[in-house]
């Protein structure tokens, strides 16, 4: 009698410092999003809302958890001063048990920091900054970095019997991780790196550059670029006629680099993770449910948050009944072949790097096809 | 009596009233509020100092701000000097490039020195973002320790905010004494005509170029808490935008007024998160406040000049309507 009176008494003195799921079931289960709703990059930010509230309303209206599941959106502008303060906004509320987002790493870095130090879950859609999951075991991306794509697109041209490759890439702290992890997996695959070539941000004169890559004979050419940069440089790759195939990073997939560089982008291959014309059932869906519902088209921005939040979702549901900050991390930390819009995506448990399957896609006919 | 009673005001809010009621509210978001807005009130009063007081429109201060804030972050990351050391010598750091910023834009007047700071600022600003090496440019340097200055542990929220509010409390004391003082009036003079000033012998480039020291040390303290309070730091938290932001603290808040300068940075860190339930209007609402405080207080909330009396003189005689006839502000 005495013993168990004491563990009561030991219980209530303990349950204000243990989360409240553990003392009785919630009503409800906070998620925290921080993001920038004004500012410059809010376009980004109703992108990742349209996708989050989506993707929310279609778990409360299935019934998982017996419970409802919601949102709290804070606007950061992506602004340091402000992503840090809501970070310990979110921190305060204990009713929040895991934070999505920023938007731009820097951003994620700072709030992650807040993160780190308080033990509160971290899921950003977007930040590709190598140091973001380096913070502590409490970040997460659901974007994969060039150190994933270059060696699967290295593959991917050994596949096809390519030996000989020249790059060109932007001279920015991305273009730099484009062309080191390319050059060091095919370089491991036997192959032969003929050239590298840099151009400066806002540069659309390739010619000198395609001449002097022309000269060194690659089986193939492999740019790093954003899409109007690429579409200059296909217009001025047929220009002078010079046939090697194409290669691009997946930033150029993007339907108005097929409009901007016309024949030009005939027969470029790239990759990517989400590909708003696949026939896949449960894109299709998420892409006429997002037209319907916003009147737009979603695109790779609004498909990374889009898995991000059931990413996080599922990880509550396993979580559940006990939905604490802590075991929600670890959950995350176990996500494996979850079946996102951005393919099937798996965390690694230690590096909290995400692995997704890559789409491999050809430009015929000014249209981009899935390849098999 | 007055003498007496504002410091003892000030000290009671700073390190009484303030700290009880955030450390009874237990709440980290408050801490940091109260910290971003002691940081931003050292750089407004630093600005005041160049702007405000000796009437030299700067457009570069965030530009001393960011070389403040890289300072600790490259001293504590790679070097492992703690906050005691790295506060100090970005203060030095920061007022070293000061001085030699100022040395040759000194002898520029009006509207020159203006544009001249704000190519400097964006030169700090592009040097940090390319110096890959040294900066690691648009990666940015994390991992800056928090606050533990000889060994003791300030990073606690009470803890950081009593080491910021000690160091505005010294900003705001050094600040007060330099334009409360025959020193202070000198560079009212150099505010009002340095033309004149000259005339009456007052060495007027010596002048600027030490209140362009102080004020730029100060703006270098304020980065390295900044740093070390944020613990990563990136080339584009010390852009072209940062610099207005605390000129529109000076301005709203009252060109070479100190109170003004302190009440424009709560203002403009804190309407934004107070207006955070009106949701998406609250940036333009923020817009709004400040326009209307313009319009309705050209001298802004305690000023005793006006903002567009300062850029009439800036822009040179040309825009000077006669003071008697032509009524300040707006009408």
């Amino acid at each position: 009698m005495t013993t168990t009176r004491r563990g009561l008494l030991a219980t209530a003195a303990l349950a204000p410092l243990a989360a409240p799921v553990a003392t009785a079931q919630p009503r409800r289960i906070l998620i925290g999003y921080q993001l920038p709703l004004t500012g410059e990059f809010s376009q980004y930010g109703e992108r990742f809302r349209n996708s989050a509230l989506m993707a929310l309303d279609a778990f409360n209206r299935s019934g998982r958890l017996p419970v409802p599941v919601e949102i709290v959106f804070e606007d950061t502008r992506s602004d340091p001063r402000e992503a840090v303060a809501v970070a310990r906004k979110f921190v305060d509320n204990r009713e929040i048990v895991a934070v999505l987002g920023d938007f731009s790493s820097s951003a994620s870095i700072q709030a992650g920091r807040v993160y780190a130090e308080a033990g509160m879950p971290q899921l950003s859609q977007t930040a590709s900054h190598p140091d973001f999951v380096k913070i502590s075991p409490w970040q997460f991306r659901n974007i994969t970095t060039q150190a994933y794509e270059g060696p699967r697109v290295a593959e991917w041209m050994r596949e096809n019997g390519v030996r000989r490759v020249a790059v060109v890439a932007i001279q920015n702290d991305w273009g730099q991780s484009v062309v080191s992890n390319f050059a060091e997996a095919f370089r491991a695959g036997g192959g032969e790196m003929v050239a590298t070539q840099f151009f400066n941000p806002g540069n659309r004169e390739f010619r000198a550059i395609l001449t002097e890559i022309a000269r060194a004979r690659p089986d193939a050419i492999y740019i790093g670029m954003f899409y109007e940069d690429g579409a200059a440089f296909l217009q001025q790759r047929r220009q002078l006629n010079i046939r090697t195939p194409v290669y691009a990073t997946s930033s150029l997939y993007e339907p108005k680099l097929v409009e901007l560089a016309g024949a030009g982008a005939e027969g470029v291959f790239l990759s990517t993770t989400f590909m708003a014309t696949s026939p896949e059932p449960h894109v299709r869906a998420y892409v006429e449910e997002y037209r319907r519902r916003f009147g737009s088209e979603p695109n790779m921005f609004s498909a990374q948050a889009f898995d991000a939040v059931n990413i996080l979702l599922e990880a509550i549901v396993r979580a559940w009944p006990e939905v604490t900050r802590a075991r929600v991390r670890d959950e995350l930390a176990k996500t494996r072949d979850f079946p996102g819009v951005t393919g099937v995506t798996t965390f690694d448990p230690e590096t909290r790097e995400p692995a997704k399957t890559l789409a491999r896609m050809r430009i015929e006919n000014g249209q981009f096809v899935l390849l098999r | 009596m007055r003498g007496v009673l504002a410091p003892l005001a000030v000290f009671a809010v700073l390190f009484g009233v303030l700290p009880a009621g955030l450390s009874a509210a237990g709440s980290g978001y408050l801490f940091r509020l109260a910290d971003v807005t002691l940081i931003f009130c050292i750089l407004s009063l630093s600005m005041q100092l160049i702007t405000g007081v000796a009437g030299l429109l700067t457009l570069g201060h965030a530009a001393f701000y960011g070389i403040g804030a890289y300072t600790a972050a490259i001293l504590s990351t790679r070097l492992g000097f703690d906050a005691g050391l790295t506060i100090p010598a970005s203060g030095l750091v920061s007022a070293l490039f000061g001085v030699l910023i100022a040395l040759p834009t000194m002898r520029l007047v009006s509207i020159y020195f203006a544009v001249a700071t704000l190519g400097l600022g964006e030169m700090i600003y592009v040097t940090l973002l390319n110096w890959v090496s040294f900066t690691r440019g648009p990666l940015g340097i994390g991992d800056i320790p928090p606050l533990r200055p000889f060994g003791f542990d300030l990073s606690s929220p009470l803890g950081t905010y009593l080491l910021i509010a000690a160091l505005a409390a010294l900003a705001l004391l050094v600040v007060h004494r330099v334009a409360h003082s025959y020193y202070g009036n000198t560079l009212r003079a150099l505010r009002e005509d340095d033309q004149c000033a000259d005339a009456m012998g007052l060495p007027v480039v010596r002048l600027k170029i030490e209140t362009f020291a102080i004020a730029t040390f100060l703006a270098g303290i304020a980065g390295a808490l900044w740093a070390h309070t944020t613990g990563y730091v990136n080339p584009a938290d010390f852009r072209f935008a940062e610099s207005i932001l605390i000129l529109a603290m000076v301005v709203v808040g009252g060109l070479g007024s100190i109170p003004g300068a302190i009440v424009g940075a709560a203002l403009l860190i804190l309407l934004p998160e107070a207006l955070r339930a009106i949701g998406r209007v609250r940036i333009l609402a923020v817009g709004l406040i400040m326009f209307l405080c313009i319009l309705f207080l050209p001298k802004g909330l305690f000023g005793e000049v006006t903002a567009l009396d300062l850029v009439r003189r800036q822009f040179g005689a040309a825009w000077r309507g006669s003071p008697t006839d032509r009524p300040l502000g707006w009408r």
